[in-house]
């Protein structure tokens, strides 16, 4: 029995209020690669982790993803960052492009005594917005007519995590996280005649709700100078779907275990190499037999170095390179993507306050066709340290 | 970067500037969101859409035809014809209050009328749509008696060369939008003198036919007129038609200020037959019973009625005529149907559309109630889902529309035809 089970009602409605606030804010194209089944996975992770691909994520505490990284913090951080996509996708001779604006991120971390730090946070889990236009036909009568749909999908689910890391001594740090997902998706069909004089327009809404919970621990372990490995995992519990405050499906939020190596023997320097494993099969049971749900496996690497200095604080350059799968699929085919990232970080008073950039390019790649989406993804984010 | 390297802030504000600045707009304009996709369907695009659905099905509970509409005083125009094989009416006019005194020239002070000059009825007419192009003659009668002149027998025998007291021939194609028929001095002479009214009968002698405005007061209501003396400077007495019957409601004191009677008009329905028009106009009313799965589980898309028409051989067969829609609004409470047509709201206000039929046609004609059927889910359970059908110009049309009711042969009745797309819970993918 998950938590959130035994919520109140206003509860459940302030959490959805608080996640519609925070979570991110997307509109993607479907019929696009990304989002296809329950969203594009977000993941949302700070812009300095994206800078990198997503390597840093184990062991940058203004990701939510190991809390044992929050562990040791000693100033007070407030983040928010931005993060719109322009993305192209091609069907044989056909290009679309579509552009979505997204505010994955928003944490707050706050030190505590003795190594220990709690942080809160709220990011996008699974990005499902889009809008398609398409023609097609309606046999009424034996007479083939000519309709028009546009289809809306709006929504996500948003993965808000309250968790305390603890850093015991030098070597080691530990963490446990709480997580609730919850969020929305509304779709609304409008269907049209080209013969609008016989016949009228249809406008079709159904909105979902989810709510769900999960617990992550993790750890990171200094094996030599240099050398660390962080770990974390998290456990889904249940995550149902409900059309109003009807349960019509569930399943369980998906776990996920990730691990990474971390090397930060050259002063000024970081380099990371890492892997996650999603359980987003979890998620099969909510969805219909046309999308199908798997695991993901994805493989990541990046690096951090002080760059020149301004104003007395290096700047900080990153790049990084990751393959992903996505989650969902139509058929037995998947989704593969590759991103290259690159990012600074941009001292803007001396510590008090950072602005990071960071500018990736994901390719992918639907196996067994010649479908292909390319994808600029821009990040601004900002820390304050007050 | 070796940490010996010395970088002057001066040398690197400008490039950061300038690549926070390339960022910022970038980032700025990504916010213009595009939205448009859908090139990748349906490949990509998993929801798919619900298939519509189309049925057709006895879907009236109830239908009838009511008879005698307009109701009188309620009508725009009134029909003065004369074809004795389909159509003979007669026109009514009641001037009960006649001006008996006037202002003199130059005494100014108020004398008796005792000659007048100049009587005229003056008739506007509806000169729209095809008219005759035989010659025909207007007579008016005195119609005024003790007797009751409510009944129609009564007035029918006023109709006679005795009371002849005004006629005017015409051919109402070459005829303008008004006509002035000369009145007897004598007679309205002699009225005025004994305080008295005149009540005038018109009909209409020759083939054909004259549509004539029933209006009781302004521009085209029809007048008596006279001038008070035989000089021509002083201006026409003009007196609207009124009158006054004893212990009568206003209602009905309106009704019989101009009225027709009808000597030869059309047949009634007959069994398994609905009427629209005809003379006296008919109404139909048709009450349907649809599923709630179509009316509220899901999107109507079409709607249509379908009748199944008869050929009509009543006067004017050939024309084409209009058939408006009226929704009876009110809730089942009022079971007098003549009630809830008199309470029905003008389909035009619900979007539903007139149709335009030939009475000589036949077979099976749709009338579009898309906007009809569509209001259904919004409209109390206790409002009955029904439809009314009145023909345009109704009560000055000789024409009629026949359609089989719904206890015809079952191919025959009355029936709704409705393509709709079923509600369904598409988001989840």
């Amino acid at each position: 029995m998950s938590a959130l089970n035994t919520m109140t009602c206003p509860a459940r409605r302030l959490a959805l209020t608080f996640a519609a606030l925070l979570i991110p804010h997307a509109v993607l194209a479907q019929g696009s690669l990304g989002a296809l089944g329950f969203g594009y996975p977000v993941n949302g992770v700070s812009t300095r982790t994206s800078g990198t691909a997503g390597a840093f994520g184990d062991i940058d505490p203004l990701s939510p993803v190991n809390p044992a990284s929050l562990g040791g913090t000693r100033q007070t951080v407030l983040s928010a960052q931005a993060e719109p996509e322009h993305r192209t996708l091609t069907v044989g001779n056909v290009r679309e492009k579509t552009s979505s604006q997204r505010i994955p991120l928003l944490a707050m971390i706050f030190p505590a005594r003795g190594g220990v730090a709690v942080g809160l946070s709220a990011r996008g889990f699974l990005d499902r917005s889009y809008t398609t236009t398409t023609s097609g036909t309606a046999v009424l009568d034996g007479n083939t007519l000519t309709t028009r749909e546009q289809l809306t999908m709006r929504g996500a689910i948003g993965d808000i995590r309250a968790a305390v890391g603890w850093q015991i001594g030098n070597w080691a740090r530990v963490g446990l996280g709480g997580h609730i997902f919850t969020g929305e998706n509304t779709a609304e069909r409008i269907r049209t005649f080209a013969d609008t004089l016989q016949f009228g327009s249809t406008l079709d809404s159904s909105r979902a709700t989810y709510i769900g919970t999960a617990v992550s621990l993790g750890g990171e372990v200094r094996l030599f100078k240099g050398l660390s490995a962080a770990a974390s995992y998290r456990s889904g519990n249940r995550l149902e779907a409900r059309i109003r405050d009807t349960t019509r499906a569930s399943g369980s939020v998906p776990s996920r275990l990730g691990a990474v190596l971390r090397y930060d023997g050259i002063p000024g320097s970081s380099f990371a190499v890492g892997f996650e494993q999603v359980g987003w099969s979890d998620m099969q049971p909510m969805a219909s037999s046309r999308t199908n749900a798997s695991d993901a496996f994805n493989y990541y690497g990046g690096a951090e170095v002080a760059g020149p200095r301004f104003r007395g604080v290096p700047i900080l350059l990153r790049a990084g390179y990751a393959r992903n799968e996505l989650p969902f699929s139509l058929s037995a085919s998947r989704v593969t993507e590759t991103r290259i990232a690159g990012g600074l970080g941009l001292p803007i008073a001396r510590e008090a306050a950072t602005i990071d950039l960071s500018v990736q390019r994901a390719n992918r790649l639907l196996t067994g066709s010649s479908t292909k989406e390319s994808a600029w993804l821009l990040g601004i984010g900002l820390q304050i340290r007050p | 970067m070796s940490e010996g390297v010395r970088w002057s802030r001066s040398r690197l504000r400008a490039p950061l500037l300038r690549l926070s600045l390339i960022m910022v707009a970038v980032v700025g304009a990504a916010c213009t969101e595009n939205l448009d996709g859908g090139a990748a369907c349906p490949s990509l695009c998993p929801e798919p859409s619900e298939q519509f659905r189309d049925t057709t099905f006895d879907a009236v509970v109830q239908d009838t035809s009511l008879g005698g509409f307009p109701p009188l005083g309620i009508g725009s125009n009134l029909l003065l014809a004369n074809r004795p094989d389909t159509l003979v009416t007669r026109v009514i006019m009641r001037y009960d209050v006649l001006t008996t005194s006037y202002f003199q020239n130059g005494t100014g002070s108020l004398d008796s009328i005792t000659t007048v000059d100049s009587v005229f009825l003056k008739v506007p007419l509806d000169s729209t749509g095809r008219r005759g192009s035989e010659p025909v003659t207007v007579e008016a009668f005195d119609v005024d008696t003790t007797a009751s002149d409510t009944v129609p027998a009564v007035l029918r025998s006023l109709f006679r060369p005795d009371r002849l007291i005004g006629s005017l021939s015409l051919t109402p194609s070459a005829t303008g939008d008004t006509i002035r028929i000369p009145i007897n001095k004598t007679v309205m002479q002699a009225k005025i003198a004994a305080k008295g009214r005149l009540r005038v009968g018109l009909r209409l002698s020759g083939r054909g036919q004259l549509r004539v405005r029933a209006f009781t007061f302004g521009t085209s209501a029809s007048t008596l007129q006279y001038d008070a003396a035989t000089d021509t400077t002083y201006r026409p007495i003009v007196i609207t038609a009124q009158t006054s019957l004893p212990g009568a409601t206003e209602d009905v004191n309106l009704a019989y200020t101009t009225y027709t009677l009808t000597d030869l008009g059309s047949s009634p329905p007959g069994p398994g037959t609905l009427v629209v028009g005809g003379y006296p106009a008919y109404r139909t009313y048709l009450r349907f019973a649809v599923p709630l799965r179509i009316t509220d589980s899901s999107t109507i898309v079409r709607a249509e009625l379908l009748l199944t028409q008869q050929r009509s051989r009543f006067a004017n067969v050939n024309d084409t005529v209009s058939v408006f829609p009226l929704v009876p609004s009110a809730t089942a409470e009022v079971s007098d149907l003549r009630r809830a047509l008199d309470l029905a709201a003008d389909g035009l206000l619900l979007r539903v559309d007139t149709t335009r039929f030939v009475p000589r046609d036949s077979g099976q004609r749709a009338i579009n109630v898309l906007s009809l059927a569509r209001s259904w889910r919004t409209q109390p359970a206790s409002v009955p889902r029904a439809l009314a059908l009145r023909i345009g110009l109704e009560g000055a049309q000789p024409a009629e529309l026949r359609f089989f009711s719904r206890t015809a042969a079952p191919a025959l009745r009355p029936k709704l035809r409705i393509t709709y797309l079923p509600k369904s819970e598409f988001v989840l993918p």
